[in-house]
């Protein structure tokens, strides 16, 4: 593996960017004035457009039993009942009980309007409070879907013209130049001729076909180089046909994330029409969450009918390389033993499991498995943009804390994840509570262990 | 016509009525409520095996989460089975049950009846208890979850008298459990406890949207 990144350059740049976030609060506009009424018809209108059948369903079968507490990680850290899954979608449930209910006119009679006041309130419960991780759909006696109707909960929010600053920032941002972070393409090119030096070779650009389109974010582009350039050296390596693209790089969709629907299907349809520009049969999305979702889920979505194309994780796409035996891993000595972080958006939501696990494998590493692994794995405090925000802080760390905790029960001396947001969550929490866990991206693990070339053997 | 003949006839007839024309209306409101349908590709077919696994997994919860709630749930399992074994295995609701339908099956034994019901009412009445201290259930708790426990309670609690003798009059004792059990007939389909319905079918659509994402759960 060539280095793309120094220990001290990372540093330098997670201190960099970690300061470009912090600043955000004081550089974002005022929200747009929106009077009150407004603001209420507006999220009213957005429930009842998102909620159907199933989540009318799902809304309906709560025995409030509070075992949804019990997989939280903001109940579990904090023990606040302020904190409990179900409270998140009560206002959605006040207006569903009062306008599409089959029981509308019993509720109406003891139920009360939702005000500007409530949707206020809930802003803390649905963004700070909630990473939309799932874990507590995992336990409830009814198979509730909460965390996808807190989803609806940010779109109703974010009509309302009330989503958080620093979300409202980074939608903003995306909504006018597609990006995040200001990485626009002027520094995604200087990025990747950075990387072409460091790793020896040309990259492929703006192919006009090409088989797989790789996906980057803005988050890897300022900080975590390693994890785009080890996606490109493997590719490279295994002879794949591919092509990244300057007007299609950007995988972060704050779209989603702040619960602005239009700019989220916008910026998922940008990626969708490239990939079919180019006659992609794969996109391989970067080591980003909520990249995989975005797309995964959402591109036929956004241009209303199927794609002739899959999309694939960095881990899912390598990890399957592995499995099916294209991609072969050199093991090497690993002393010390590992964990590994399953990005709920990828994991619990995505369903990729196996091909990480596969990989680390064959690196020849020891992997400790957390108590709560895989499917029930706890987020990493800071999912869904709420790393983001600022008063967030205590919850963060909470959730934080009850994942660390779970990692350092395994006795591993490491932790690999394969999200940007996870571990930038993990190594701000690391700083704040003075904890030592190194954090390694997947994919530059996998690169490390590609077999080294006759003349790297050589050397 | 006394207190019984108003229970054991009109009472009755009218809260079965509303039972089923209010379960009716509730479920159907439902069901006709149009549903999303994904475009993406499933990572995996065959959905209905999702759902369908999915609510049977649910009856017991995973590993990671016995020691925060194992008892909770084993608590919430012994009341509802205690329920229903007294509501259909004691021998005179059977013969209720068979002038009603013309069906008859065999009873269990009254001690274990009576046992059951105790256990049954007892439980119910820790969980109320429960709901009314412990922070969590307190502060998702409405007017519905305390009512629900108490209409659940009152036949137990009406049927154990009767069975026993004790309190009031035995006939009026048993127009009270009969009232009791009109209680719960109106009050279901306009109350949480229409979960006994909805519970498995809200199971099933959560265990498809897995399994469509390639997660068994
Ligand atoms: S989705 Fe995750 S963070 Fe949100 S309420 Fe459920 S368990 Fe908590
Ligand atoms: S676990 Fe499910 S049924 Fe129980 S309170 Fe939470 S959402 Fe409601």
């Amino acid at each position: 593996m060539t280095e793309v990144v120094t220990k001290d350059e990372l540093g330098e740049a997670f201190a960099m960017f970690y300061g470009m976030a912090a600043a955000i609060g004081d550089m974002v506009e005022p929200a747009p004035e929106m009077d009150d009424a407004e603001r209420v018809q507006r999220a009213k209108d957005t429930f009842l457009h998102g909620l159907d059948g199933t989540f009318a369903l799902q809304l309906d079968v709560c025995v409030h039993c509070g075992a949804c507490a019990e997989a939280c990680q903001f109940y579990i850290g904090t023990e606040d009942p302020a904190y409990v899954p179900v409270r998140k979608l009560d206002l959605m449930k006040r207006v569903y009980q009062r306008e599409l209910s089959p029981l509308r006119w019993l509720h109406r009679l003891t139920t009360p309007e939702i005000t500007a006041d409530d949707l206020r309130a809930q802003q803390t419960l649905v963004y700070d409070a909630c990473t939309m991780c799932g874990r507590c759909n995992l336990v409830c006696p009814s198979g509730i879907n909460i965390s996808e109707m807190v989803h609806l909960n940010r779109e109703a929010l974010a009509a309302a013209g009330l989503m958080p600053d620093e979300l409202r920032f980074m939608d903003d941002g995306q909504a006018a130049d597609g990006t995040i972070f200001g990485a626009d393409a002027d520094l995604f090119r200087f990025r990747i001729e950075d990387l072409e030096q460091r790793l020896g070779f040309a990259i492929p650009v703006d192919k006009e076909s090409a088989d797989v389109l790789l996906v980057t974010s803005g988050l890897d582009i300022h900080l975590f180089r390693d994890a785009t350039g080890g996606a490109i050296e493997t590719l490279t390596h295994m002879g794949i046909d591919y092509t990244l693209l300057s007007d299609a790089y950007e995988g972060a969709n704050f779209g989603l994330l702040s619960g602005d629907v239009k700019v989220q299907k916008e910026l998922t349809r940008k990626l969708t029409e490239a990939a079919i520009r180019i006659g992609a049969k794969v996109v391989i999305v970067p080591e980003c969450g909520h990249s995989f979702p975005a797309l995964r889920w959402g591109a036929a979505e956004s241009v209303g009918k199927p794609v002739p194309f899959d999309v694939m994780t960095v881990s899912e796409y390598f990890g399957r390389a592995v499995m099916d035996g294209r991609l072969t891993l050199e093991p090497q000595k690993h002393e010390k033993p590992i964990a590994l972080h399953d990005p709920c958006k990828v994991g619990r939501w995505g369903g990729v499991f196996d091909e990480p696990r596969a990989i680390l494998k064959a690196c020849g590493y020891d992997l400790h498995e957390t108590d709560s692994s895989r499917t029930y794995n706890f987020c990493c405090g800071g999912g869904a943009g709420n790393f983001l925000i600022e008063r967030a802080d205590p919850l963060k760390r909470a959730g934080y804390r009850v994942k660390m905790n779970e990692i350092e029960k395994t006795g591993a001396e490491s932790l690999v994840v394969s999200c940007g947001s996870c571990r930038m969550n993990f190594e701000v929490g690391k700083v704040k509570a003075g904890d030592t866990m190194p954090v390694e991206s997947l994919a530059a693990v996998i690169a490390a262990h590609l077999p080294k070339t006759p003349k790297e053997a050589a050397e | 016509m006394t207190l019984l003949d108003f229970a054991r006839g009109p009472a009755l007839e009218w809260a079965a009525v509303i039972f089923v024309v209010g379960l009716f209306w509730r479920i159907g409101g439902l069901i006709f409520l149009a549903r999303a349908r994904p475009l993406s590709r499933n990572r995996r077919d065959d959905l209905w095996r999702g759902g369908w696994r999915m609510v049977w997994s649910r009856f017991v919860p995973n590993r990671v989460f016995r020691d925060r709630i194992s008892l909770q749930f084993l608590a919430g399992w012994v009341w509802h089975v205690g329920f229903f074994v007294v509501l259909l295995m004691f021998e005179v609701h059977i013969l209720f049950f068979e002038g009603l339908f013309g069906l008859s099956w065999p009873a269990l034994p009254n001690t274990v009846i009576l046992v059951a019901a105790a256990v049954t009412a007892g439980l119910l009445v820790m969980l109320l208890i429960r709901r009314a201290t412990q922070p969590v259930l307190r502060a998702i708790s409405g007017f519905d979850d305390y009512a629900s426990v108490v209409v659940v309670l009152l036949p137990l609690l009406t049927g154990l008298a009767s069975y026993a003798h004790l309190g009031l009059a035995y006939e009026t004792m048993l127009a009270l459990h009969l009232l009791s059990v009109a209680l719960l007939l109106v009050w279901l389909p306009f109350s949480k406890l229409v979960h006994v319905i909805t519970m498995l079918p809200s199971r099933y659509v959560m265990g498809v949207k897995f399994w469509r994402r390639g997660v068994e759960v």
